[in-house]
């Protein structure tokens, strides 16, 4: 049987005449950290949301543990396993944090008690217990990201989609951050993981792929991607 | 000042506040989870009247029996027509634009359907509770030695008041205390997010549209039993007090609005007994500018949301 958990088939997306996502083809595995880079506008954002439901691709196939997900909503693809963290956090600001972890629980079948349990057990794991009764607009930028990262655990997804978890965040919240992915890595989680941090992406990825203009320009090791004139000319330039 | 006259104001505008709070609720619920400008609110407000008075004109039921079928029918009526008239506007760029017309359009159709029905006529909602009046208070002497005054309210008007007061304890609980009602305020702060944590927006939505449908609908049984009449074209002013309310308690708040409707109420009845009646009218829209200009969030908005 296939460990393969997504597998992204010549996927391409357009936006009237601009192709954003051009036939692009990845897959991740149980429990692997795939990261993915590439300059700003490279496509990385919109692969992503191609991925989760948010933009229906032009052309192409996503593919969860074999099964097709290309033109499912971004609910039931939450719901099938994928959960997700944006760039800018989207936290839901005026509710208390233990409330922002609870709404993903909405079709759980549990007693009101285990379900504020789980969500306090949620903020413990990402270092905000103590600030269960802020409210989500009160945390700064890196505390929503950890917040953010908490909602998705609480519907204990196989497939995490991580865009730049560690863009604005300061030194000791990325460490969190960092555990905690490694945690879930470790617990058989895979990651699809976007960043412009490329130390922590090199950390953690065990497989990289590069995106430039839409395209896959290099994959492989991070050794290998890192030395890939390719890369090094996309990056830098001649 | 007359004391009495001000007791008796501020009785009515807790009556009148309390059906603005349901209006502004129910609005604010609409508005937030749906980004629906629903400018028809008026006349699914009036529907639960005239229903009222049809089962009080043909079964001859006080229009406190309307409460539950009302509720019941205009909630499954409300998620029905999410599903005919809502999705597609949330595929055009500006939904809010789109749905103001489209439910401009429907407020008309709807005036239309209860004119062709009722007739244009402003009918009376005939029917009493024993006694027909409360006497709240008697302030002694309050026009002279010996001439007691009465702070008298109907009947119908406290129950009407009470059955508000039910309505507005279970809205809240409901928003703060289930799930559902949990995930309703996180899609009124952020719809997208509410879909990426595994909720179906549209049936959320619909459940939305159903229930301020039937918060609506109820609003409409008991502003007949405290007005107490009907008018096939009195939905564009409840609409109007429904948006004020929301400006004032502040948009996403439902809660904000609960409060901001019995404010919004207290200060216009209090008015009309103390001021002239073209002033009273003016107070309530004058502190809606004030807001606008100096608590664009909303008076209440802030303190509402911690």
């Amino acid at each position: 049987m296939s460990d393969t958990v997504l597998e992204v088939q010549a996927l391409t997306k357009r936006f009237g005449g601009l192709v954003a996502v051009d036939g692009v083809s990845l897959e991740v595995r149980k429990g692997q950290i795939v990261g993915l880079i590439g300059i700003n506008g490279a496509g990385k954002t919109t692969l992503m949301n191609c991925v989760n439901g948010i933009y229906r691709s032009d052309d192409g196939q996503v593919r969860l543990n074999n099964a097709d997900i290309t033109r499912k909503t971004p609910h039931e693809i939450a719901l099938a396993g994928v959960g997700r963290t944006f760039q800018v956090p989207r936290t839901f600001r005026r509710m208390d944090l233990i409330d922002n972890l609870m709404v993903p629980l909405l079709h759980t079948d549990a007693s009101d008690a285990d379900l504020t349990a789980r969500a306090e057990d949620g903020l413990r794991q990402v270092g905000l217990y103590e600030l269960r009764h802020n409210h989500g607009e009160e945390l700064s930028g890196g505390q929503q990201k950890l917040l953010e990262l908490a909602r998705v655990i609480m519907l204990d997804p196989e497939l995490i989609l991580l865009d730049e978890p560690f863009a604005g965040v300061n030194p000791s919240l990325c460490r969190i951050m960092l555990q905690q992915i490694e945690k879930l890595r470790d617990a058989s989680k895979s990651f699809l993981l976007v960043s412009h941090d490329l130390t922590s992406i090199y950390r953690l990825s065990d497989h990289l792929y590069v995106l430039n203009q839409g395209e896959i320009i290099a994959e492989g090791l991070v050794e290998d991607v890192q030395n890939d004139p390719v890369v090094i000319e996309a990056y830098l330039g001649n | 000042m007359n004391e009495v006259l001000l007791l008796q104001g501020l009785v009515g505008g807790i009556v009148f506040g309390a059906i603005y709070a349901l209006i502004g609720a129910s609005l604010n619920v609409m508005v937030g989870v749906l980004r629906v400008i629903n400018f028809a609110h008026g006349e699914f407000i009036l529907a639960g009247s005239f229903f009222a008075y049809a089962m009080l004109m043909g079964l001859g039921l006080n229009p406190l029996y309307a409460v539950a079928p009302v509720a019941v029918l205009f909630f499954l009526a409300g998620y029905g027509a999410y599903f005919v008239l809502i999705p597609r506007l949330q595929r055009s760029d500006e939904p809010e634009t789109s749905s103001f017309l489209l439910m401009f359009g429907v407020s008309l159709m709807m005036i239309a359907v209860l004119t062709w029905i009722f007739e244009a006529d402003i009918r009376p909602v005939n029917f009493s509770f024993d006694p027909i009046n409360v006497t709240l208070l008697v302030v002694e002497d309050a026009y002279g030695p010996g001439r007691d005054g009465r702070v008298i309210v109907p009947t119908a008007r406290i129950v009407a008041l009470a059955v508000n007061a039910l309505m507005i304890i279970a809205l809240t609980w409901f928003l703060y205390r289930t799930l559902t009602g949990k995930a309703m305020r996180a899609a009124i702060m952020n719809r997208d997010a509410v879909q990426i944590v595994g909720i179906d927006v549209h049936h959320l939505s619909a459940t939305a549209f159903g229930l301020a449908t039937a918060i609506a609908g109820v609003t409409g049984v008991l502003l007949a039993m405290v007005v107490p009449s009907v008018d096939p074209n009195g939905g564009p002013p409840l609409a109007l007090v429904g948006f004020v309310v929301i400006v004032l308690g502040g948009l996403g708040h439902p809660v904000g609005a609960l409060l901001a409707g019995v404010l919004f109420g207290v200060v216009e009845q209090v008015a009309t007994v103390m001021l002239p009646q073209a002033a009273a009218q003016m107070l309530g829209f004058v502190i809606l500018i004030a807001v606008i200009f100096f608590r664009p969030s909303g008076i209440l908005g802030l303190a509402v949301s911690r």
